[in-house]
């Protein structure tokens, strides 16, 4: 018990001494230079390429803005929400004048959001929607309920206008996918001679989970079925294996929301007939251009879409497209 | 000055060693605070940052508690990581489809119950954790594996393989402002106190399981069992259902450790936990703890679980790559248990060496 106490006085003594030492510390021991604007840009993660690109389009901003510095910092375990939290509240510690996040959850994040407010540090989102509650300066995000409705056009095209289409869906509670769903539902409800046979599956957050869903699909639906719409990446490479294994490929008409280099291959062998592309490269920039924007004063929308395009066979080798299915990386 | 260590030289060394987590912490801060201040922000020597890092590591620290007694009864429990999310998972449904707005009448009892539910079921994974060990006499490690993805499958069914969201507004304010480390005083539970809630319920835990191991004869049972489950037999201890209990036990810190993760997140995702584990049992053994049973402290294991967020946090502020953090943390937990190795006399061929020499 004596070694315990002594332990116990030695760690006390230590955490008051640096509440101590911390109050006497000037503020000004930055040693960046008080002009430089420190901002810190936060993804849900940093191995997939989607933000690498958004890195590469906030360096741009920064780069051309001038005296910006960027402080790129993904949660240490990939997509864990405590960990992305941890994250927000030491970018608050380091006193960084603004932060860029695009939040795991949308409830998970608020508190640690307003927290940072709390300290009068401006809040851009981007990507995925926050909860209600904090003030934040801008949501920059793609429209996803309009590039729901791109895909469900594509599709229409895609079919002539009738037959049965299929949605697969990703995940419930998935707020920029959910959107994607309702604009695809949206656009073919225009088409009376479309018939939707099933938009009640989710197919999950891997590729092999939506394979496996696909598969069962296309076994109950098989020879009347004549497209499919895969709301993200994952989802849409399960499903091309899916049609492609079931010698259905070119006959099943498969559209998809994010590119991947099977995905491109398959577009242009006429096994994919649509891509919906978003512009993280873009997304990255006009966050961060929002938010100096932002502490130099000047006013922002609530709500900035970053644009969504579709690639097909005939557009893929053209600009911008080009550039969209493969956008530049930060390395 | 002989090469040969005096009896005087060995105590000396004793006491750095039983020190040992404690000095590494100081090191640590000591260390992380100096290369802030020449190349970082100069802002992790902070309150601020003290209370940021004491929220993370009660986090870990809660449900490590419970870990520290399983393994100093010679016992591991990998499933500790999925249990604790499951346990999250079921407040969160309960606090979507079971309670009513904070603010009404009558809240109050329907919130203590939605907690309770999760606290039981951490009681119940726990207690069927030991049950089978003790039961079975199977190897806790293996027992434990099993169950960890037992309890991720039904955290992900409870949850529909998806991530639960409660009611924001059934939730109390306390609970919500459980992890807060900000600078408004009124979200603290004293507000001439701005320690972070949930660093102020691990250290009152801390203390009521230290009490626990020192002063009471379940505590020496347990000492025992790990040391050598067949002579704490011979002494006339009931093994399996010592054992049985501290499971049990364990599955208290666990629940509670839930709480503070549910207060954190404010949402349910049963596969978070994943991995969590061996973080817990990465501060258990950073703090002195043996996996080979019979040692391990209470105090040690806090002072683990603030090691690893102080590393973490410090890297941050350093802006080192999460990659590299990785690696730190795991270079960090290997020296722990070489130094304390050296304490029991291992490596032998090293000992050996010097003796002869």
């Amino acid at each position: 018990m004596k070694r315990a106490a002594n332990c116990l006085l030695l760690f006390t003594s230590a955490m008051l001494a640096a509440t101590l030492l911390s109050g006497c510390k000037p503020s000004s021991t930055s040693h960046t230079g008080s002009d430089t604007v420190r901002l810190a840009v936060i993804p849900k993660g940093t191995s997939h390429e989607f933000w690498k690109s958004v890195h590469f389009g906030a360096q741009k901003a920064a780069t051309e803005i001038g005296d910006v510095e960027i402080i790129w910092r993904g949660p240490v375990v990939e997509s864990d929400t405590g960990s992305q939290i941890e994250v927000v509240k030491d970018m608050i510690t380091m006193g960084v004048d603004g932060i860029v996040l695009a939040p795991n959850q949308k409830g998970g994040l608020v508190d640690a959001v307003d927290e940072a407010i709390g300290e009068d540090i401006p809040v851009v989102i981007f990507d995925s929607g926050l909860d209600d509650g904090p003030k934040i300066v801008s949501y920059v995000a793609t429209n996803n309920f309009k590039g729901g409705q791109m895909a469900g056009d594509a599709m229409a095209k895609a079919i002539g206008e009738k037959g049965n289409v299929i949605l697969l869906r990703y995940l419930a509670g998935s707020e920029s996918t959910e959107q994607r769903e309702e604009g695809f539902l949206d656009a073919i409800a225009k088409y009376p001679d479309i018939t939707v046979v099933s938009s009640d599956e989710y197919a999950g957050d891997n590729a092999t989970k939506a394979k496996e869903k696909a598969d069962q699909l296309i076994q109950l639906h098989g020879e009347t079925l004549d497209g499919m719409f895969a709301v993200c990446e994952p989802n849409a490479n399960g499903t091309l294996e899916a049609i492609k294994n079931a010698g259905m490929a070119g006959k099943i008409k498969l559209i998809a929301f994010d590119p991947s280099d099977a995905l491109i291959k398959a577009l242009r062998d006429g096994h994919c007939h649509g891509i919906v592309l978003q512009d993280p490269v873009q997304m990255g920039y006009l966050s961060v251009i929002s938010l100096v924007d932002s502490i130099n004063g000047k006013s922002i929308p609530e709500f900035q879409s970053t644009g969504e395009y579709l690639a097909t066979q005939d557009n893929m080798d053209g600009e911008p497209i080009k550039q969209l299915l493969k956008p530049e990386l930060m390395e | 000055m002989s090469d040969r260590p005096t009896p005087n030289h060995r105590a000396r060394w004793s006491v750095l060693l039983r020190h040992g987590p404690s000095l590494a912490l100081l090191f640590i801060i000591a260390l992380f605070a100096l290369l802030d201040w020449q190349f970082g922000s100069g802002r992790f020597f902070s309150s601020r940052n003290a209370g940021v890092i004491v929220n993370s590591a009660a986090l870990v620290a809660v449900p490590a508690l419970g870990m520290t007694m399983i393994i100093i009864a010679g016992g591991i429990d990998l499933s500790a990581g999925t249990a604790l999310t499951l346990c999250g998972t079921v407040m969160a449904i309960a606090f979507r489809d079971y309670t009513i707005p904070a603010d009404q009448a009558g809240a109050a009892t329907w919130i203590a119950l939605a907690l309770a539910l999760g606290l039981g079921v951490g009681i119940l994974c726990g207690l069927i954790n030991g049950l089978i060990i003790s039961l079975s006499e199977m190897v806790p490690f293996i027992v434990t594996l099993g169950t960890m993805t037992i309890f991720l499958g039904v955290g992900q069914v409870l949850a529909e393989e998806s991530t639960v969201y409660p009611q924001n507004t059934h939730l109390p304010d306390w609970l919500r402002y459980l992890c807060y480390t900000g600078s408004n005083t009124d979200y603290y539970w004293f507000s001439f106190l701005p320690i972070p809630s949930s660093a102020l319920i691990a250290i009152v835990l801390g203390i009521a399981v230290a009490l626990l191991m020192h002063f009471t004869v379940f505590g020496r049972n347990i000492v025992a069992i790990g040391s050598n489950p067949l002579t704490a037999r011979l002494c006339g201890i009931r093994v399996g259902l010592t054992t049985t209990w501290v499971y049990a036990l364990a599955g208290v810190f666990v629940g509670l450790g839930a709480l503070l993760y549910f207060a954190n997140v404010k949402n349910g995702n049963p596969s978070d936990g994943t991995g969590k584990e061996l973080e817990i049992i990465a501060a258990v053994v950073l703090g002195g703890g043996s996996l080979s049973g019979g040692r391990g402290s209470i105090l040690g294991t806090i002072v683990g679980a603030l090691i690893i967020k102080t590393i973490s946090s410090g890297c941050t502020m350093l802006s080192i790559p999460n990659t590299y953090t990785h690696i730190i943390i795991g270079v960090i937990i290997i020296i722990a248990v070489l130094i304390d190795g050296l304490r029991n006399g291992k490596p032998k061929w090293l000992f050996a060496r010097l003796a002869s020499g």
